[in-house]
């Protein structure tokens, strides 16, 4: 029987290494000595969950359907834009 | 100006039926000037519609029209109406021809010896027929071996082949002072201002959005990419164990 194939990203995956970015391990790791107590799934949903809330606005914008939104959100072009407006010093 | 007026008396010329042309045409033959004047006269319009569609090739307008009324003068003297042809379906060849030539000779900022001219045209004629028959542009190899050159050469013959603008050329060919090629000619690291429009909309989306994440999620989305205001801010963006550990190891 052949095994599953797993998923793999359109467009690659973002490339959060070179910035000093860190892994989902790593996060979850950090929030839960903050206090908030996650394991590495949680930490990349809730990652998600933000894109997601950032991607909507563009699907808006250009008149995509909704379902476009997780496709954006997934994209890691879209991913590396939304840290490149961070990194501008704009003030969460 | 001088362009229009010489437009204007063009154009009150009445042309010639076809009728008129053998009459004028056996006329130049026995050596009548106002005969072959006035053959010359009512076939300038051709000319300058020839000379029109050769105008994006670097060479002046006024240059062009000379020149597509030299090739309409030759055509009247060797025009042979016993052929039964019309006298614009003969004269367009040698018009044609003549300013082809005059292009050819004048624009570039190398003159091309008629060998690298040939082997434009025979590159260009392989490139024409390959995407015809294959529906996409043929590798450049590909257009040096059917030509018989190296590469390289071929490189360098389309390299002088391209022809030179003034930066201060006038896009208009009229007197008015309009613009310049400089003006409207964008530098290397010019961006598209739609592009730039779009990025500022999505930009201000973006941030807009920003606002809109919750502190768990805005606190990830940063640890994810590795931003940081301030890098010693151990307490918004404190370290790991495994990073601890790490900078523990290399101060020792």
């Amino acid at each position: 029987m052949s095994m599953p194939k797993g998923f793999k990203a359109k467009n690659g995956y973002a490339t959060v290494g070179e910035r000093g970015g860190l892994g989902y391990r790593e996060i979850a790791e950090l929030m839960t000595e903050g206090g908030f107590e996650m394991k590495h799934s949680a930490a990349r949903n809730y990652f998600l969950q933000g894109m997601r809330k950032l991607a909507g606005p563009l699907v808006d914008l250009y008149g995509l359907s909704k379902e476009e939104v997780d496709r954006i959100a997934l994209d890691p072009r879209f991913q590396e834009s939304v840290a490149d407006v961070i990194e501008e010093g704009i003030e969460l | 100006m001088i362009l229009d007026t010489y437009f204007d008396n063009v154009g009150k010329r009445p042309l010639l039926t076809r009728e008129e042309e053998v009459e004028l045409a056996k006329a130049i033959e026995n050596g009548d000037a106002r005969a072959r004047s006035k053959m010359i006269e009512s076939n300038l319009r051709l000319a300058i519609s020839i000379a029109k569609n050769f105008r994006d090739k670097g060479c002046s307008f006024e240059d062009l029209i000379q020149e597509s009324n030299l090739g309409l003068i030759r055509a009247v003297d060797r025009f042979d109406w016993r052929k039964g042809f019309k006298f614009s379906t003969y004269a367009v060849w040698w018009i044609r021809q003549a300013v082809q030539s005059h292009v050819a000779g004048q624009s570039g900022a190398i003159k091309m010896p008629t060998s690298a001219r040939g082997i434009m045209y025979k590159a260009q004629k392989f490139k024409e027929e390959y995407i015809e028959e294959f529906g996409c542009e043929p590798s450049f190899e590909e257009v040096a071996t059917s030509v018989g050159i190296p590469a390289d050469t071929l490189r360098s013959i389309y390299k002088s082949g391209s022809y030179a603008v003034s930066l201060d050329r006038p896009l208009s060919s009229d007197e008015s002072g309009g613009r310049t090629f400089a003006e409207v000619v964008g530098g290397v690291d010019d961006t598209d201002p739609g592009e730039e429009i779009d990025k500022a909309l999505i930009r201000k989306l973006l941030v807009g959005a920003l606002k809109k994440l919750t502190p768990r999620e805005e606190n990830i989305i940063r640890l994810r990419f590795g931003i940081s205001e301030d890098v010693t801010d151990t307490k918004n963006f404190p370290l790991t164990q495994t990073m601890k550990k790490n900078i523990t190891q290399r101060s020792k």
